[in-house]
């Protein structure tokens, strides 16, 4: 599959990041290194633990790389999660569906970046 | 590092950001041109900067991070000042207007929003480190500004605080009026014509200088300047001098002839009162020949003349005076700087009113640095003050730590000055005038000792300029002995080394002294009894026998009968008793001089000199030392030798009191015997 594919299929934004990052292989360097962030687990153990800082912070790194690498879907639900988490504030049930969806996000992108040439 | 590699260094980006991925793709887009350094959080960051700040020509800032955010470390930066010395360009997916105005007032330069540009991070950085190095330059520029500034004050007050108590009491307006019109006529001289070829700095230097126009009349008697009625042709003569006694004292200010507020202050002091005519004196220069700087202070001189009070005469009113010196009244000046003098007429009055109420010169020019300084404008230089102050506390803490009294000695004016530390610690001031006549050179120093320890330092070479001398020096009335370690100073004088002085730094080493004192005392004498080892004994006594004078000498050699016993009986602790109470009984029974040792085990000796009757002194202690201790009943075997019979030689003399020793053992003990009566 190839940089591109792997794009259309996670839900990202290929001419994008290409604008802005110049290169393939530098795109698939990065879409790599994603793989091995440790913000994702970070986020679902700190959010067991209700550890609302950390877990504000592994949100808000992931919103981050996403925007760099205009991994739209994921940088969207993790927005959202991270505004819910910003300053601290308290755990709630509606957390949960914001969860869920960063990751269903995070799994599909997982998957697409796995199958990368 | 190798020149080459040096040249080619690349400028150092510090990237702080939590995220790998984050600070692996700026540095991608921007390792090719820069060196990267990167920081996973702000207190991270801040461990880099204390050892790199000058190394790094940018920073890259995330806000959210774990530890220490960004603003902290903004707030950090701020703190230490490497707001200053460092752009910072701040990155984050963060876009709320609040954020960023908090990042603005903290000091960050620009501001970076996700996602990533390639060419905008690289732009970014590229304007953000020119466009600072362009400021730091404009900086330096205006520091070099007031640096210059601050020196002319400086040498201004140099000159101006050596006169000053000659002064009379009409010159402290006067000066201050003269620099103020000065300044003003040059004003409208530059509005009106650029043929004098006078520049702004230029402005301000002949205004400064245009204070010491009158410098020379420091020699001139008073009775001269302060004479009320008018001058006889001889004391206006002499009057006249003044303009040549200050260009003379310019000249000799010592090596600032070359200066441009000492080159024009000369043509002012020896031309303000020339007249454009040529009737003027002390040259007769004539129209242009006179520098513009003397005939601007000219004409501020006659006008400040003419609206003071003087000696001579009233104040005349503002209007009349300018009328005055527009009909030449009161001499012929320069048509265009009449023309200044007329433009300017109205504001006149007014503007000298205003000075008038102003503090004087010099502390309008320090104010002007210390309005600067505050204003935060003295960035670099106070940067370069801050590390200096570091530098100090840096080593003051370690002479303090180190307990060492520093000092430094000039020999013209001859001064003494110490550490911070050991001023405190000798009670005495840090700057010492003449100290060979202060308590350092006489209390702390023994005077003799102090004029020893400065003619042993100047008689030292730039070569080998390090001195180390022991001395018992008195520290708040008590004796200690230190070790005063000195470099000679050098100045090098057209080859030849010219001594001026040194620096140097005084050690307690009494607990030392003491030590070594004692070692020495140890291993003279027998730990047990106190008395003299064999070894000591030997080299007093042969002192003693080399010593012709005083000849007549005898030896007693001894050991005590059936110790083994003793010991055997009562054991080792009470044989060690047994030594100790004979040793008393020696002690106790000879003369200072003579000479008791114990030789080992139960042996001893004493030396002593003898008169006539040899047998009696004998007698005598061999008496004392037939006693008793506890249970034990002490008697010794005792040989005598003469040191007639020894020739001078310790050995010879030993074995013969030995041998005699010997002899009354093997006749039964209790007992002794002279070697010569063989």
């Amino acid at each position: 599959m190839t940089v591109k594919e792997c794009y259309e299929q996670m839900g990202g934004d290929y001419e994008d990041v290409m604008g802005r990052l110049r290169k393939d292989e530098r795109v698939q360097k990065f879409l790599l290194k994603f793989l091995d962030d440790k913000s994702y687990g970070l986020l679902c153990s700190s959010l067991e633990e209700k550890n609302m800082e950390e877990a504000f912070r592994a949100a808000h790194t992931i919103k981050g790389v996403c925007q760099n690498l205009s991994i739209t879907g994921l940088y969207h639900s993790s927005s959202e999660l991270s505004e819910r988490l910003r300053n601290g504030q308290a755990y709630g049930e509606d957390i949960e569906p914001l969860l869920a969806q960063v990751k269903a996000d995070y799994e599909k992108v997982r998957d697409c970046i796995g199958r990368l040439a | 590092m190798s020149q080459k590699e040096n040249i080619r260094e690349k400028k150092k980006i510090l990237i702080v950001d939590d995220s790998e991925i984050n600070r692996s793709l700026l540095s991608d887009m921007l390792s090719s041109e820069y060196d990267i350094i990167e920081a996973e959080n702000g207190l991270e960051a801040a461990g880099i900067l204390h050892q790199q700040e000058y190394m790094i020509a940018l920073m890259l800032l995330d806000i959210v991070m774990p530890v220490m955010d960004g603003f902290e470390m903004l707030a950090v930066m701020n703190q230490n000042g490497w707001i200053k010395s460092i752009p910072v360009i701040m990155i984050s997916a963060e876009t709320v207007p609040a954020y960023v105005d908090r990042a603005y007032d903290l000091g960050v330069q620009d501001y970076i929003s996700r996602p990533f540009d390639e060419r905008i991070v690289q732009r970014r950085v590229v304007n953000t480190i020119l466009l600072f190095a362009k400021q730091k330059e404009l900086e330096y520029m205006v520091t070099d500004q007031i640096m210059e500034k601050e020196r002319e004050s400086r040498l201004m007050v140099d000159i101006l605080s050596n006169i000053v108590e000659f002064r009379n009491g009409e010159s402290g307006l006067h000066v201050l009026h003269i620099r103020m019109l000065t300044e003003f006529f040059l004003k409208r001289l530059l509005e009106k014509t650029d043929q004098f070829g006078i520049s702004r700095t230029d402005i301000s230097l002949i205004t400064n200088a245009s204070a010491l126009h009158d410098i020379g009349k420091i020699a001139i008697p008073s009775r001269i300047l302060n004479k009320s009625g008018k001058l006889t042709d001889e004391e206006f003569a002499t009057m006249k001098t003044h303009t040549l006694e200050g260009a003379k004292l310019l000249q000799s200010v010592p090596m600032r002839e070359n200066e441009p507020l000492v080159k024009l202050s000369y043509q002012i002091c020896r031309w303000h009162h020339e007249r454009y005519d040529g009737r003027g004196y002390p040259d007769g220069l004539k129209g242009d020949e006179i520098p513009i700087a003397a005939q601007v202070v000219a004409l501020a001189d006659v006008y400040d003349a003419l609206t003071s009070e003087r000696v001579y005469k009233p104040a005349f009113p503002h209007e009349k005076a300018v009328e005055m010196i527009l009909n030449n009244e009161c001499g012929v000046f320069n048509p265009i700087l009449m023309e200044c003098l007329r433009d300017s007429a109205e504001f006149l009055q007014e503007e000298l009113e205003t000075v008038s109420r102003k503090q004087n010169s010099q502390e309008e020019l320090w104010g002007t640095v210390e309005r600067m300084m505050e204003a935060d404008k003295l960035n670099v230089s106070d940067r370069t003050v801050k590390l200096l102050e570091h530098e100090r506390v840096k080593y003051q803490f370690f002479a303090e730590l180190s307990q060492e009294i520093q000092f430094e000695y000039t020999t013209v004016p001859e001064m003494l000055s110490l550490s911070e530390w050991g001023a405190k610690f000798l009670q005495m001031p840090e700057t010492i005038l003449n100290p060979k006549e202060s308590d350092f050179g006489t209390k702390v120093f023994s005077e003799a000792d102090f004029e020893s320890l400065l003619s042993k330092v100047e008689a030292t070479t730039p070569k080998e300029p390090v001195l180390e001398e022991h001395y018992l020096l008195n520290i708040n009335g008590m004796e200690r002995w230190h070790r005063v370690i000195v470099r000679s100073m050098w100045e090098n004088n057209n080859e030849s080394p010219v001594y001026t002085g040194a620096i140097g730094k005084m050690v307690d080493i009494h607990e030392d002294v003491e030590t070594i004192k004692h070692l020495r005392l140890m291993a003279d004498y027998d730990p047990l009894t106190g008395l003299l080892n064999h070894k000591s004994a030997r080299a007093q006594i042969s002192a003693h026998l080399s010593d012709t004078e005083n000849g007549k000498y005898i030896l007693l050699l001894f050991d005590l009968d059936h110790f083994k016993l003793a010991n055997d009986t009562y054991g080792h602790l009470f044989g060690d008793e047994v030594l100790k109470f004979v040793a008393e009984i020696i002690k106790n029974n000879i003369r200072s001089m003579d000479i008791a040792a114990r030789m080992g085990g139960d042996e001893f000796l004493v030396f002593m000199p003898h008169k006539d009757t040899i047998e009696a002194q004998v007698k005598r202690i061999f008496g004392l030392l037939s006693s008793k201790y506890q249970d034990f009943q002490i008697s010794v075997s005792m040989g005598v030798s003469d040191a007639k019979d020894s020739g001078g030689d310790y050995d010879t003399l030993f074995r013969m009191a030995d041998e005699a020793l010997y002899r009354a053992k093997r006749g039964g003990r209790n007992k002794y015997c002279f070697y010569w009566d063989e």
